[in-house]
């Protein structure tokens, strides 16, 4: 499961390239891709925004939702917070994941415009690398908070682009 | 051995087998049904103080007598917290009374509007924020 999640982590930083290391937590870079440009860009697109939406982002941001929070029962409270360095490191592919769709959904022929549509997915960038850090440094709390950030932005861009849906919008 | 601990007993063990976050992502509209309004009285058994959504399992006695397990959808953890509800608001036991609407496929599942303690106290369960209608009397409308 993991060698999965590393793959497809990898193989998302080579499609936008970029890797972990040339961008620092917190910091986003700017495209200066147009969205008007899809005719002349090397960019090949894979697939449509529902197929990142639901093949890549979902399953990315699920995991991190997943690993932090709390079940509160009769027999006490249990963390979701891994326990182990190997579910720590599965958070941050996944956080990665979200980061780099961030980046995907700014691509050329993907972008809806070069406005709201650039700012939210670069706010998504932002919020999946602070997710990895969170997961690096192992802090359940920083990592429930940049999950409630990744659901802010979620919701934001459904709210703004998905017509007719509003806030009713799923990713 | 009278039924309702029995029931008891057996919803509490429930509660605590269901893992831990079997609930996807959805948008209101996709789960639940927005003309189907309901009311549940039961006893607060499992809290999901969990992204994107918290959950609140209470075990409802139907008109059978007989426990009813019912899952519950607030709103995010962040909006709850600016509506004055932590994870710790609500003991495990406390008997509430929920205000939501009905899954559309019409199991034990509902999205939480309001929730009412035993001495009046409201609260809102933020489920405006996951896309459910507006009535007006949505705090900060």
């Amino acid at each position: 499961m993991i060698r999965t999640r590393l793959s497809l982590a990898l193989l998302l930083f080579t499609l936008i390239g970029c890797s972990p290391s040339e961008q620092a937590p917190g910091q986003s870079q700017t495209s200066q891709s147009q969205p008007g440009q899809a005719a002349s860009s090397p960019f090949k697109l894979s697939g449509d925004t529902k197929h990142i939406m639901q093949w890549v982002l979902d399953p990315a941001a699920d995991h991190i939702w997943d690993s932090a929070g709390s079940i509160i029962t009769a027999a006490g409270t249990r963390e979701l917070a891994p326990t182990t360095e190997e579910g720590w490191l599965s958070v941050q592919y996944g956080a990665a994941v979200v980061a780099a769709t961030g980046n995907l959904l700014m691509m050329p022929g993907r972008a809806v415009d070069d406005k709201d549509w650039q700012k939210t997915s670069q706010a998504l960038v932002d919020a999946g690398l602070l997710a990895q850090s969170a997961a690096k440094a192992h802090d359940a709390d920083a990592l429930f908070d940049a999950g409630s950030q990744i659901y802010r932005i979620c919701k934001a861009c459904h709210s703004a682009y998905i017509q007719g849906e509003k806030a009713e919008g799923s990713p | 051995m009278s039924i309702k601990p029995f029931v008891t007993t057996v919803g509490l063990a429930l509660s605590i087998l269901l893992p831990a976050q079997p609930h996807a992502h959805h948008a209101f509209g996709a789960e639940f049904d927005a003309q189907a309004p309901l009311t549940l009285r039961g006893s607060v058994v499992r809290i999901e103080w969990v992204n994107p959504h918290a959950w609140f399992h209470i075990e409802v006695i139907n008109s059978d007598g007989v426990a009813e397990l019912w899952r519950i959808e607030g709103g995010t953890p962040n909006t709850l917290l600016r509506r004055g509800i932590n994870k710790r608001s609500i003991a495990i036991g406390t008997e509430i009374i929920v205000d939501g609407y009905h899954a559309k496929d019409r199991s034990n599942s509902a999205n939480g509007r309001n929730i009412t303690l035993a001495s009046g106290e409201k609260m809102f369960m933020g489920s405006s924020g996951t896309g459910a209608p507006k009535d007006g009397a949505d705090p900060g409308r």
